[in-house]
């Protein structure tokens, strides 16, 4: 049987030496995050000041949670462009709530994830049991969620939150260590979401359904289970972003997060980051750092003083750029 | 891990897909410890049995025992459990994730209790020695996708073994593999036999399955017509079960010298260092033979000649005419086609209709002034594509992805012969294909040889090479290795020539 040994490690028949090479995926982005600080900077010194650039922290901390929940569904093969409506209907939910009811935030925050879960795992209902392609159902229930909050709102705006959420969106929660609570929040979930998707049995089955998910199947694992369970994951998530978002800003209208088109930007920085969109392979660190990028583009824009009708343009032309590089360097490899 | 599993025996199986019966009161039995082959022509039921035996088809009626009692197969993981794994066509490895990950899908071990972890330690260093103890030398940290298929096959079969399967199934292993890489495999087959295992084969190839088969049964429109035992091997009697009539194999056609000016000529066709100092030409009538092992060149040769790929040097004469940097609709239109050895890539659009794919070649010439396409000659290519090709098919609106790989080539070629080309390049034309729907595919080559057109045949197969090829030029490393004509062109010399043992 030598013979069979010998002939399989003859060269050419061997894979390639094992091109471990790192994904640099995440470096690229950060030298690009230092670049437009820095050169914004240059023009406009205030962009640099530590205010400014705690501030594009906080503000991409609600990105950063959509766009760990849309990788963990883009990684299936699927898309959740329900995230934005999610998003909206719980900032309006729990910020009316925590005014006109006085809800404290240590019920808002398990209810809130209990109100996104349901909505999410409509969505794997849906996709899982009824085959409903993703981008389909979810545009659907984009449409059905953004419409309750219309509904639920009733021509009402939140301007104010209660003072603990404030606090939870604004304060440190280690005194003496000056990282706002949501910055924390958003490492905490990326800590236990890159845990879960590189250590545990559930992450794995979701890159493995990601892959063929016809192959996951006959290996025995459950696929509709573990869709489900990522719809449901990412609408727990997009209700938590919402909550971090009303507590931060403490405003909320009925166009919150679908107005500024949060689904399509989580998509843009899961993929900007390094996620497939044709699933199976997904990067957390690239969603995160992904999210901080816009975040610094956006109020780039603004300090530049670009005209507001300007924005959307040239936010999205700074997705594709970000998209475009980052196809042809993993087309090189 | 070396006891041998029990007879596992299918009795009376029936299995239909809608209106479509695939298998009808199939009964087959594999014995502990045999290679037992199931031939048949392609759409015959093999694939569809052994899947049934994975658990990934239920069977309409009948029933499945091992070792006398019955199995309920409801799912692939129910297979697993009662030790039966089928090694897939094309291997479903999953292509972003390890090699080690691959092995253990479905089972990942974990240690601690919670959050419990994958235990990737333990994971990388079984799959590590399994593998090994395959003779595969893969690191098994490796992305699935950098594996060649041979390897896949290898790891598959490693994962049957590491869910304690004894009864493996190979659905037709072999059709994209080497020669090299098929002897790996049957060396695995010997002793995964030699160790108890019960092995399930299905292959195309004559000399294959008589090299490592026990016993052969032969499935022909989803029922058992033959099962016979190593030793009562008999080609004739196997082709007859197959086909249901006489295929003549050893038919020798006449090598004419073919006359007349060139149709085709290259000339110094270079691009280093995948190939260089290619030098040859085609008259009309002749069918010119490319032999070669895979990676010798010889795809990626006739590729540059088509305009489908770089060349660094090198000029490409087509009827006269200097077609070396002209673009690949220009050389289609001169008159120069090429049918890729990759069906389903390149050849055909699987979930369009036969109507859609026989006009594709030539959608251009359909087109009336208003760019409107003409629907009534579009009917009329198509129906005249199944008609002279032989494709069974339901109508010209099925899906070609419903058909039978060879009724597949024929559309592959109808389309490409529609545009009524002067030469045309066919590479591999009848890999995955059954007996029955080689010698149509062959006759098919000599009736268009006959009408003049020049025909390249690019051949792994040697029996291809000299049943139907006036000459044969031998690619070895890149190189135009020999040229082999009339009387020369025997299994000897072109199999010589092929491994590069034959000078110029």
């Amino acid at each position: 049987m030598s013979n069979a040994a010998t002939a399989a490690s003859q060269p050419g028949h061997r894979a390639k030496p094992r091109p471990r090479r790192r994904e640099l995926r995440e470096v690229t982005l950060l030298i690009a995050i230092f670049a437009v600080v820095l050169g914004v900077g240059v023009l406009r010194p205030s962009f640099m000041s530590f205010s400014n650039i705690e501030f594009m922290i906080l503000s991409s901390v609600v990105l950063g949670l959509a766009g760990i929940s849309q990788t963990f569904v883009i990684i299936t093969r699927g898309i959740d462009l329900s995230v934005s409506a999610v998003l909206g209907l719980s900032a309006m939910v729990f910020g009316l709530l925590s005014t006109t009811s006085s809800m404290p935030l240590w019920q808002a925050l398990p209810l809130c994830l209990a109100m996104g879960a349901v909505l999410g795992s409509f969505n794997g209902f849906l996709v899982a049991w009824l085959k409903i392609p993703p981008i389909i159902a979810t545009l659907g229930t984009y449409s059905l969620y953004g419409g309750l909050t219309f509904i639920y709102s009733n021509g009402l705006q939140v301007d104010q939150v209660s003072p603990n959420f404030a606090a939870f969106g604004n304060g440190n929660l280690i005194p003496g260590l000056p990282v706002p609570t949501p910055v924390l929040a958003l490492a905490a979930v990326a800590a236990a979401a890159w845990f879960v998707l590189n250590h545990m049995k559930f992450g794995r089955n979701i890159l493995a359904i990601g892959n063929n998910a016809a192959a996951a199947y006959n290996a025995g694992i459950s696929v509709r289970r573990t869709l489900l369970a990522v719809y449901t994951i990412s609408g727990a998530l997009a209700a938590f972003s919402g909550l971090v978002f009303v507590a931060y800003t403490g405003s909320a209208t009925a166009t919150t997060g679908t107005g500024d088109h949060v689904e399509l930007q989580s998509i843009a920085i899961a993929l900007i980051g390094g996620t497939a969109i044709a699933g199976g392979r997904g990067n957390l660190a690239g969603t995160v750092i992904g999210s901080v990028f816009l975040s610094v583009v956006i109020t780039a824009l603004v300090f530049l003083q670009v005209p507001a009708i300007w924005y959307s343009a040239g936010e999205g032309l700074m997705i594709l750029a970000a998209v475009t590089l980052g196809a042809r360097r993993s087309s090189k490899a | 891990m070396s006891r041998t599993p029990g007879l596992l025996a299918a009795t009376g199986i029936d299995k239909r897909f809608g209106a479509n019966s695939v298998l009808r009161n199939v009964s087959l039995s594999l014995a502990p410890g045999e290679v037992h082959t199931l031939m048949g022509e392609n759409g015959a039921g093999k694939s569809t049995l052994f899947r049934i035996l994975a658990g990934i088809h239920q069977p309409d009626a009948g029933q499945i025992n091992l070792d006398g009692a019955a199995l309920d197969l409801r799912n692939p993981s129910a297979a697993y459990g009662h030790g039966i794994y089928l090694v897939p066509q094309e291997p479903a490895l999953l292509k972003e994730l390890s090699v080690a990950e691959n092995m253990f899908l479905g089972m990942l071990p974990t240690r601690g209790w919670f959050p419990s972890r994958i235990d990737w330690k333990t994971i990388r260093g079984q799959a590590q020695d399994s593998l090994s103890a395959l003779g595969l030398d893969v690191d098994v940290r490796d992305d699935a996708k950098h594996l060649s298929i041979a390897q896949q096959q290898l790891v598959e079969c490693a994962k049957a073994l590491l869910r304690g399967c004894r009864i493996i199934l190979f659905d037709e292993p072999t059709s994209p593999l080497t020669g090299r890489e098929v002897g790996i495999l049957f060396a695995i087959m010997r002793r995964l036999r030699a160790q108890g295992c019960t092995l399930g084969f299905i292959s195309h190839r004559m000399d294959e399955v008589s090299e490592i088969s026990d016993r052969v049964s032969v499935l022909r429109d989803g029922a058992v017509t033959d099962e016979v035992d190593r030793g009562g091997f008999d080609r004739a009697r196997l082709v007859r079960a197959m086909v249901g009539r006489e295929v003549i194999f050893d038919r020798r056609r006449v090598r004419r010298e073919a006359e007349g000016e060139p149709v085709l000529s290259v000339r110094g066709l270079a691009h280093a260092p995948v190939f260089s100092g290619v030098d040859f030409d085609v008259r009309p009538g002749e069918i010119l033979g490319f032999s070669g092992l895979i990676g010798s060149g010889r795809t990626e040769i006739a590729e540059a000649v088509c305009g489908l790929r770089e060349k660094s040097a090198g000029s490409v004469t087509l009827a006269g005419q200097d077609i070396s940097t002209s673009s690949i609709g220009d050389i289609i239109e001169a008159g120069l086609v090429y049918v890729p050895e990759d069906r389903a890539r390149h050849g055909v659009i699987l979930p369009m209709s036969i109507r859609d794919n026989a006009t594709a070649g030539q959608i251009g010439r359909l087109q009336g002034k208003s760019g409107i396409l003409n629907r009534g000659r579009e009917i009329a290519i198509a129906t005249d594509t199944m008609r002279r090709y032989q494709v069974r098919a339901r109508g010209i609106d099925q899906p070609v992805g419903q058909l039978s790989g060879g009724n597949q080539q024929k559309v592959v070629f109808g389309k490409w012969m529609s545009t009524n080309p002067k030469v045309a390049i066919l590479d591999e034309p009848t890999r995955g294909v059954d007996v029955g729907a080689k010698d149509e595919i062959y006759r098919l080559i000599e009736e268009l040889s006959a009408q003049g057109m020049a025909i390249v045949v690019i051949s792994s197969e040697l029996e291809e090479l000299i049943v139907l090829c006036d000459r044969v030029i031998a690619i070895y490393g890149g190189k135009i290795a020999a040229e082999l004509k009339g009387a020369d062109v025997t299994a000897a010399r072109v199999g010589a020539a092929f491994l590069g043992a034959e000078a110029h």
